[in-house]
């Protein structure tokens, strides 16, 4: 069981950030911007550049489904089963209108349940723009060619719609504004590398995925407050392990929670919700284009798993797991999400050759853990403890 | 992870090809070109396996990969999904590399030709390349099958990128890659490209292109010539064959014997009662009941978009390397990988009407995510031109998913409905 140790427990943001997860889509942020007659656009893959279009003036958010468990008979009929059931979920939220606000949306051609969304979403959920962006797998200087052009491609399609420019000065603010918020929850991450964090994986779960769906600015201003907090605050946990999550989309807290109830303390992760949406900045070496920054960064980015060679994230995820010392790593694939299911077996043997033991789960989008899951987690942490003795 | 790759189930597809030619010669229906097409399978597979006996160099490549490539430098390519089809049509059972998949920690979600084809590997049933190639041409399962390959059969591979939409720039970008990949296999063979032999290629290759919408013209005519299920044959030749002498022996072969036809008027079935347009593999376990039922109600796929209708486009022998790349484009499955925008839906439309299709059928292949999830959407596009469609649930490859009963049923009620009509 994690333990607690705090005055109230209770941090005031948090309440905030969770006000944004529990009413999103149509939060009450999102809602006033758009009332304010500005644009908001729908993304949906990490490897689509955000600074694009917040520099057109745009609100970006992010295409999630639903965060909890719901019946997706939609979904189901409209994509059939077998089609990972983030997709699904994504794409029943658009039929049922529960994205109706959007001006645009921008997907990327990353895996085949986000391109198949994004076919099913053009066809029969009528959003005023379309744009899909094809994302080289390789990271070789020519791969960053083509995938520099697609952003600029991108660029022109946006300004061409919009009427406007997007000048290199707006991508320079959006850069700032970003980098800002990945450099923020950099911090936030730091706080757990301690070996008593003061915040939980559920809680910090929580921060991301409002990162995501809301307005950048006012995010980081609630962040700097939430670090604030936590700085004062004497509020620690502690697990009887420590683990790392890595796998498919997550946005369900539940599910971290679910974990963590088990005695199992989640003290970082690689997911396109968390440390693969901020993990790296963008930076100007070598050259001083804004928009060529933001390409490298976003093909260079801590990489999902339909990238080449998956060393790179197999490499990445030993680092992490080794400098926030973790005694285990839970895997989650959502039940046909391939690029992650392919990896499993070489990711477990490089994991193994760390002395890092891992625990795959079979999931859904959207689940908070269930009776089988729940024996393997708490059978896993059981594991990992006695190893640790 | 490591095994010795003897190719024993390969062996069994070859003794299959030779069976079935022995049983052609009994048939006074059978056509030469019936001949030719077993030959070339029962030879493809004998020139992998004597390679591998004879310290030749196998090029193991996935679905969709250019083969010019592989045949321009005299290396011996081994299509790896046609191997494990070809096993799951000729030896009706895949149960046993579909479990050394699951061994290898292979997950449900990864599509049985996958998994299959990589525990083929780790099991001996097929043969170990001396190299692997392979892309993201046509999902994720062909993207990420690459690396474990390597990690079983112990040996280096080239990941080839294929852009997802056509634009100068992503050409540009796969005529590369490709390049990349012969300075790859160069350094691996010892062998070195023979540019014209690629250009004779590519000829070829283009050559065969044509000859196949020929047959898809000829394909046109009521009642239609070619076999009910003939169409995956010519799947097969443009797998295995790209470019080669034989396919176009084949073809041109085809081509006359359906040429013949269509003047007597001779069509593939007694009755042709339902022009059937057909929407991904049906189950490999299933074809010789898909004949026969075809046969019985006379029911024949005259058209298939996404394996026989190529898009346009002609291949230039002069730029060879770049043909190649553009050949990618042209494929009719990639209509299914790039946007699916009204471009492709244009495509199958057009079919329904060109070839006067009274129905589709659908073969939903469980494991076959990218496919499975346009269903409705082709559905409801043949639906606006009065065309209805059958929806069969599957697996190309894995007998245990759905059972001849059932698909039995399912189609005498669709054919029925088609009467009704």
């Amino acid at each position: 069981m994690t333990e607690q140790h705090d005055q109230a427990g209770k941090l005031v943001v948090l309440e905030r950030f969770r006000q944004v997860n529990r009413s999103f889509p149509k939060t009450k942020e999102i809602m006033e911007w758009r009332g304010s007659g500005r644009k908001v656009f729908g993304w949906l893959c990490t490897y689509v550049p955000e600074e694009i279009m917040h520099a057109a003036g745009i609100l970006p958010v992010r295409i999630v489904g639903y965060s909890r468990e719901v019946d997706l008979d939609d979904g189901n009929a409209y994509m059939y089963v077998n089609n990972c059931s983030f997709a699904r979920s994504c794409l029943q939220m658009g039929l049922r209108g529960e994205y109706d606000f959007l001006d645009g949306v921008v997907g990327g051609s990353t895996c085949d349940g986000a391109r198949r969304l994004f076919d099913l979403w053009r066809s029969y959920i009528k959003t005023p723009f379309h744009h899909v962006v094809t994302v080289p797998r390789k990271y070789t200087e020519r791969a960053h060619a083509l995938y520099y052009q697609e952003v600029l491609d991108f660029k022109s399609h946006l300004e061409e719609h919009l009427n406007t420019k997007i000048t290199d000065e707006a991508l320079y603010k959006s850069v700032q504004l970003y980098n800002e918020s990945r450099g923020l929850l950099g911090k936030l991450y730091e706080l757990r590398q301690r070996e008593k964090p003061p915040i939980s994986g559920a809680e910090t779960m929580e921060v991301s995925n409002a990162s995501f769906r809301m307005p950048k600015e006012m995010f980081n201003d609630w962040l700097k407050e939430l670090l604030n907090e936590l700085k004062s605050s004497d509020r620690f946990y502690s697990g009887r392990v420590r683990l790392m999550l890595v796998g498919s989309v997550l946005t369900n807290a539940e599910f971290v929670r679910f974990i963590e109830e088990q005695g199992g303390l989640v003290v970082t992760d690689e997911l396109c919700t968390s440390t693969r949406y901020w993990g790296d900045l963008v930076t100007f070496e070598g050259t001083n284009s804004p928009l060529e920054a933001i390409s490298r960064r976003y093909l260079n980015n801590f990489p999902c798993a339909r990238m080449f060679p998956s060393e790179e994230r197999f490499n990445r995820i030993v680092k992490a797991a080794l400098g926030f010392k973790v005694d285990g790593v839970i895997s989650e694939t959502i039940r046909y999400c391939v690029p992650y299911a392919h990896d499993l077996p070489l990711l477990e043997k490089r994991l193994g050759e760390h002395g890092i033991p891992m625990l795959a789960l079979d999931v859904e989008y959207g689940t908070s853990g269930s009776g089988q899951i729940k024996t393997r987690v708490q059978a896993f942490i059981e594991m990992v403890e006695a190893r640790r003795r | 992870m490591n095994s010795t790759g003897s190719g024993n189930k390969l062996g069994s597809v070859i003794r299959a090809c030779r069976l079935i030619r022995r049983m052609l010669r009994a048939d006074p229906e059978a056509r030469q070109s019936q001949f030719m097409y077993y030959q070339m399978l029962e030879d493809y597979f004998t020139r992998v396996l004597r390679a591998k006996e004879e310290d030749g160099f196998v090029v193991g490549h996935t679905v969709f990969f250019p083969a010019e490539i592989i045949y321009a430098m005299g290396l011996v390519p081994m299509h790896t999904e046609t191997a494990t089809w070809t096993m799951a049509l000729f030896t009706g059972d895949c149960s046993d590399i579909l479990a050394s998949g699951a061994r290898l920690g292979m997950a449900q979600e990864i599509c049985t030709p996958h998994r299959g084809l990589t525990g083929a590997f780790a099991s001996g049933a097929l043969p170990h390349p001396e190299v692997m190639l392979w892309s993201n041409m046509v999902c994720d399962n062909t993207a990420k099958s690459g690396e474990l390959i390597m990690e079983v059969c112990n040996c280096p591979g080239f990941f080839l990128d294929r852009p997802f939409k056509r634009s100068q720039h992503e050409i540009a970008y796969l005529v590369s890659e490709l390049e990349d990949m012969v300075h790859f296999l160069e350094e691996r063979s010892g062998k070195k490209m023979d540019w014209d032999k690629l250009s004779e290629i590519v000829a070829r290759m283009d050559r065969q292109i044509e000859l196949v919408r020929q047959i898809n013209e000829l394909r046109k005519n009521v009642p239609t010539p070619f076999r009910p299920q003939g169409f995956l044959e010519l799947l097969t030749v443009d797998y295995l064959f790209p470019g080669q002498p034989e396919a176009l022996e084949y073809l041109e072969t085809l081509y006359r014997e359906l040429n013949e036809a269509v003047k007597v008027g001779k069509g593939a079935v007694k009755q042709e009662r339902f022009r059937l347009m057909t929407l991904f593999i049906p189950p490999m376990y299933l074809m010789g009941f898909l004949d026969r039922i075809s046969r019985e109600y006379g029911a024949v796929s005259v058209i298939e978009p996404f394996f026989t209708f190529w898009g346009e486009g002609r291949l230039d022998p002069s730029h060879p390397l770049e043909s190649v790349a553009r050949k990618s484009y042209m494929i009719p499955e990639m209509r299914m990988y790039g946007p699916l925008d009204d471009r492709a839906l244009g495509a199958i439309v057009n079919c329904a009407e060109e070839y006067k299709i009274d129905g589709a059928i659908y073969y939903a292949d469980v494991g076959c995510r990218h496919s499975c999830a346009t269903i409705k959407l082709f559905k409801d596009t043949l639906a606006d031109i009065g065309v209805p469609m059958l929806v069969v649930d599957c697996d190309v490859v894995d007998a245990t998913v759905t059972s001849e009963e059932e698909v039995s049923e399912k189609l005498q009620q669709f054919f029925e409905l088609l009467e009704d009509r």
